[in-house]
C-alpha cells in the first residue's frame, strides 16, 4: 500500500511541472513592469525567454529567484510558493561575477562560502565537475588569468554546485563573441544533457533560443506579457546542421516578425 | 621576482638621494654647520648610537601603538558608518571636524589631559591615522559590484558571510591604500606628540638639543632615523598587502582550495 502511493507519489512528481508562474506580474510604483504571466516548465526541459530590450524579462528572474516579491500572482517550484524566497534556484548572468581573489575552483565553491562553509567534499565535487567539463588545468588559476568564454563555464559550474534543480541563465553568452559563443552553446547542451537541469535562458539572440531550446517563450515591450509559446521540434543532439534545418528558419521567421512587429518596425 | 625587482628599485632610489644631497653641498660649496654630507650624517647617527637607539625604539612603540589604534578605529567606524547611513550622516562631519584640527595646535592641550608618557603621542598619531583609513574603507564598501551582492542574495548568504566573502576582499584594495596613507603620516604624529611634550628624552628633543649646539651632522643624523622609522613602517604594511592580496600579482594560486 505505502509501496503504491510512493510510486504514485513519484510518477506525479516526475509528470507535474518544476516551475509554475501564475498570474505573476510586477509593478514599480505606477509603473508596470511585467504583465500578469502564466506558464509553467516542464521537468528536465531547456526554455528560452526572448523579448525586446526593456521587456521585463530581467524582472521575471529577479522574481523567480527571489530577489523580488511579485506585486500578484504566484510563483511556485514543485508545487511549494517561492515568492520572495532567495536561495532556491541557480541563477547567472550575463556578468560572470566571479571574485577575482578566489582561484577557479574557490569559485565553483563559492555557493557553499555564502552559505555554509566550504567542506573538501564541495572541493572534491567542485574539481570533478570542472575536470569534467573542459576546466581540470585551471582549478588553480584566478580569474584574471582567463578568458572570457572561460570565466563563464567557471560561473556555469558554480551555479550548477548549488545543486538547485532550476538553473536560471540570464543572457550568460550576451559579451561573448560569435565564435566562442558557438562553442559555448554546444558545451551548455553537454552540460545539461548529462547534469538533467531544467533551463530557463534569457536571450536577445534568437539563432541561439532555437539551436538550445525546447520551448522558446516570446515577451512584448514593457509591460512584458507571453505573446507566443513556440515549441520547437528540433531533434536533438543538435549539431551545426540544425541552423540551417527548414524547420529553425521556420521558427526563427515567425519568432522575428512578431518581435519586430511587437516593437513597430516593420 | 616582482618582489626582488622593487627592492632593487628601492636601492637605485635610495642611491639617487644620496648622490643629490651629496651634489648639493659639494657643488653649492655648502658649509658642514649648515648642512652637513651624507656621510657625516651617518657618522653622526654612528657616534651616537647609544643614545638614539633607546630613543629611537620609544618612537617605534609609539608609531606602532599609534597605528594599530588608528587604523582599528578607521576600520571600525569605516564599517560603521557604511552600514548605518543614518549614523554616517551625524558622524562624518564630526571627522572632518577633528581632521580640520591643525594636528600641532592639538597636541600641548592633549599632553596637559593624558601627561607626559606614552598615551599622548599614541592618542596624536591614532587621530591623524584614523582618518585616511575611515575614508578608505567607506570607499571601498561603496564600490562592491552591487550584481555580486545581488548574487550573494539569490544565494541565499546571511549578510555577515555575505560582508565576509564579499565585501571584505572587495573592499580590501582600498583598505591598503588608506593604511599605506596612515602609515607614512604616523612617524609625523609621534614626533609631533614628542615636539609638544617638550620634556623627558625623545627622538624630537634630542634633535632639538643638537640644533640648539648647532650640530647639523646631528640634526639631519636624527632626521634621517625618523625617516627609516616611517619608511620601514610603511614598507612592512606594503609587504603585509603583498602576502594578503596575491591574485593582484599571481596567475595561480598556490593552491586551488582550502582542502585539495
Amino acid at each position: 500500500m505505502r509501496l503504491v502511493s510512493l510510486s504514485l507519489y513519484i510518477e506525479r512528481v516526475e509528470l507535474s511541472p518544476v516551475l509554475t508562474l501564475s498570474n505573476t506580474e510586477k509593478t514599480f510604483g505606477a509603473l508596470p513592469a511585467v504583465a500578469p504571466t502564466s506558464f509553467s516548465v516542464e521537468r528536465g526541459s531547456f526554455v528560452s525567454i526572448v523579448g525586446p530590450s526593456g521587456c521585463g524579462k530581467s524582472t521575471l528572474f529577479n522574481m523567480i529567484a527571489g530577489l523580488e516579491s511579485p506585486s500578484g500572482g504566484s510563483i511556485e517550484l514543485n508545487g511549494g510558493d517561492i515568492s520572495g524566497r532567495t536561495g532556491h534556484v541557480g541563477y547567472m548572468l550575463q556578468k560572470d561575477l566571479l571574485a577575482p581573489w578566489r582561484s577557479v575552483l574557490g569559485n565553483i565553491t563559492m555557493g557553499a562560502h555564502l552559505t555554509r562553509g566550504v567542506t573538501r567534499e564541495d572541493e572534491e565535487r567542485g574539481a570533478a565537475l570542472a575536470r569534467q567539463y573542459g576546466l581540470g588545468e585551471f582549478l588553480a588559476h584566478y580569474p584574471n588569468a582567463l578568458s572570457g568564454g572561460m570565466r563563464q563555464r567557471v560561473a556555469l559550474m558554480r551555479t550548477l554546485m548549488t545543486d538547485h534543480e532550476l538553473l536560471l541563465l540570464d543572457e550568460p553568452f550576451g559579451a561573448l563573441d560569435a565564435q566562442t559563443r558557438f562553442e559555448m552553446q554546444r558545451w551548455l547542451l553537454d552540460v545539461w544533457h548529462s547534469t538533467q537541469r531544467t533551463v530557463l535562458f534569457v536571450t536577445h539572440d534568437v539563432d541561439e533560443a532555437i539551436f538550445l531550446s525546447d520551448r522558446i517563450l516570446v515577451m512584448s515591450e514593457r509591460p512584458g506579457r507571453i505573446v507566443l509559446d513556440l515549441t520547437i521540434d528540433l531533434p536533438r543532439p543538435r549539431r551545426t546542421a540544425v541552423l540551417t534545418d527548414a524547420a529553425f528558419m521556420g521558427a526563427k521567421r515567425e519568432i522575428l516578425s512578431l518581435l519586430h512587429h511587437e516593437s513597430g518596425e516593420q | 621576482m616582482r618582489f626582488r625587482r622593487n627592492l632593487l628599485g628601492s636601492f637605485l632610489s635610495f642611491v639617487v638621494v644620496v648622490g643629490v644631497w651629496q651634489a648639493i653641498i659639494s657643488f653649492g660649496h655648502v658649509a658642514p654647520y649648515v648642512a652637513p654630507t651624507p656621510l657625516d650624517a651617518w657618522r653622526s647617527i654612528v657616534e651616537n648610537w647609544s643614545h638614539l637607539w633607546p630613543l629611537t625604539l620609544t618612537t617605534v612603540k609609539e608609531t606602532v601603538f599609534g597605528f594599530g589604534a588608528g587604523a582599528a578605529l578607521g576600520m571600525g567606524l569605516g564599517v560603521l558608518l557604511s552600514k548605518r547611513r543614518f549614523v554616517q550622516r551625524v558622524i562624518y562631519p564630526i571627522l572632518i571636524l577633528s581632521q580640520a584640527i591643525p594636528i600641532i595646535a592639538l597636541a600641548p592641550p592633549l599632553v596637559l589631559v593624558l601627561g607626559f608618557g606614552l598615551t599622548p603621542k599614541v592618542v596624536i598619531v591614532a587621530w591623524i591615522v584614523f582618518f585616511p583609513v575611515t575614508v578608505s574603507v567607506l570607499d571601498g564598501l561603496a564600490n562592491v559590484d552591487r550584481d555580486l551582492l545581488m548574487l550573494a542574495r539569490a544565494y541565499g548568504a546571511s549578510p555577515w558571510r555575505t560582508f565576509l566573502a564579499i565585501e571584505v576582499p572587495s573592499a580590501s584594495a582600498s583598505l591598503f591604500s588608506g593604511l599605506k596613507i596612515g602609515a607614512t603620516y604616523a612617524v609625523t604624529g609621534a614626533i609631533i606628540g614628542e615636539l609638544a611634550a617638550s620634556s623627558g628624552s625623545s627622538l624630537a628633543m634630542f634633535q632639538h638639543a643638537q640644533s640648539a649646539q648647532l650640530d647639523a651632522a646631528g640634526v639631519y643624523g636624527t632626521t634621517l632615523i625618523m625617516t627609516a622609522v616611517g619608511m620601514g613602517w610603511f614598507s612592512l604594511v606594503a609587504l603585509v598587502e603583498f602576502f594578503t592580496t596575491p591574485w593582484k600579482r599571481r596567475s595561480i594560486a598556490r593552491r586551488a582550495g582550502r582542502h585539495i
